[in-house]
């Protein structure tokens, strides 16, 4: 009874009309935006004493990423993994080049130092995940996954790391108990 | 040995209304970036890359910090009482305006993948947009809502609280995958 998904059809890569790749290029942004606020309203709950209206969030916010899925396939933005390391390289690449600097010079030149911050922790991240995306993309099209090792993640600032955590965060000196660990 | 420094994600503060945008800018962008990274796992290990989907996996959750850093900033992060308000008027406005304009131009274009893509979208935020009302006012009243698992079609996002239905009832999905939380 029901559909497999392994069966089911996702909604399929098509051809689109300009008007339409844009009208989906907004929905996959308005998505995404919403999975992300309900991940962090979802902390809130928690830390409010709310653990089933955390839940809430969470479980809606997994259904959102399921929308934004979707309209990425129809839109043709899931590749090969070789094409999608290319583009995420590519994206890392645009932050760290152009988007992060010329966003934190505005912040300074405001003084709003949170801002900065905020900018800062970020653009360094997105260098380690460059390097890491450019690394395994050679591994890929070689053939081969990459080395089977943990990717730690600090909570407060982003900074990951391949292999064992450090002491404390190199980029926001958060303790390595700040780490969220992908084993 | 000394307590280790535990360090606080970047606070609220005033903005110049240029910062702001941009900032607006940069959570846009770190939430589609995350979510990309999400589909991108999912194909990688599909293709029997396991740990190339954890690398994916984890930048992603480093996204997901970077775009709740710009939030927080941004003073987008309230009580859970003023987030449910909010997630409502979101689910609103996508139900009312956004989705119902967008599945115009695609009828018109006649894209007929985009049209059931939109379609699973617009479904599930009906459901949201009930549940967040309900609970917000369960929150004004100081309670938490009932426990109880809440499930999600992993195809068009269907959410229902409670056990997951024998198949959906938006796209056929049998309710066997559907995702518990």
């Amino acid at each position: 009874m029901g559909i497999d998904p392994a069966d089911k059809k996702l909604p399929q890569p098509e051809d689109l009309d300009p008007m339409t790749d844009e009208v989906l290029h907004r929905a996959f942004a308005g998505e995404s935006q919403a999975a992300e606020k309900y991940l962090v309203f979802a902390e809130q709950a928690e830390e409010e004493g709310f653990p089933s209206i955390g839940r809430l969030f969470r479980a809606i916010s997994f259904a959102e990423t399921r929308h934004a899925r979707n309209h990425l396939r129809v839109m043709r933005g899931i590749d090969t993994t070789a094409g999608n390391l290319l583009a995420a390289f590519e994206g890392e690449s645009f932050e760290i080049d152009e988007m992060y600097p010329a966003y934190r010079q505005i912040a300074r030149s405001l003084k709003n130092h949170q801002a900065v911050r905020s900018t800062s922790y970020a653009m360094k991240a997105e260098v380690d995940h460059k390097s890491m995306y450019a690394d395994a993309r050679e591994r890929v099209l070689a053939g081969k996954d990459i080395d089977d090792l943990p990717v730690s993640v600090c909570l407060i600032c982003g900074h990951t790391v391949i292999g064992d955590v450090p002491d404390k965060c190199p980029v926001c000196a958060a303790a390595r108990e700040q780490y969220r660990t992908f084993a | 040995m000394p307590k280790p420094f535990m360090n606080t994600p970047p606070k609220p503060e005033k903005l110049g209304a240029m910062t702001a945008g941009f900032l607006q800018e940069a959570f846009a962008g770190e939430s589609q970036a995350s979510q990309k990274y999400l589909a991108f796992s999912a194909r990688a290990a599909d293709e029997g890359l396991p740990n190339v989907a954890r690398l994916f996996d984890a930048v992603a959750y480093a996204e997901s910090t970077h775009a709740r850093n710009h939030l927080s900033v941004l003073g987008g992060i309230g009580d859970s009482s003023e987030n449910l308000k909010e997630a409502f008027g979101g689910e609103t406005f996508e139900i009312d305006q956004m989705y119902p304009a967008y599945d115009a131009v695609a009828d018109l274009q006649g894209a007929k993948e985009a049209r059931t893509s939109i379609r699973y979208a617009k479904s599930a935020e009906q459901d949201h947009q009930a549940l967040y009302e309900a609970t917000r006012a369960a929150v004004q009243t100081g309670e938490d809502m009932a426990a109880g698992p809440i499930n999600v079609c992993p195809i068009c996002g269907h959410t229902v609280i409670g056990d997951a239905p024998a198949e959906c009832p938006v796209c056929g999905t049998a309710g066997q995958f559907f995702r518990t939380f």
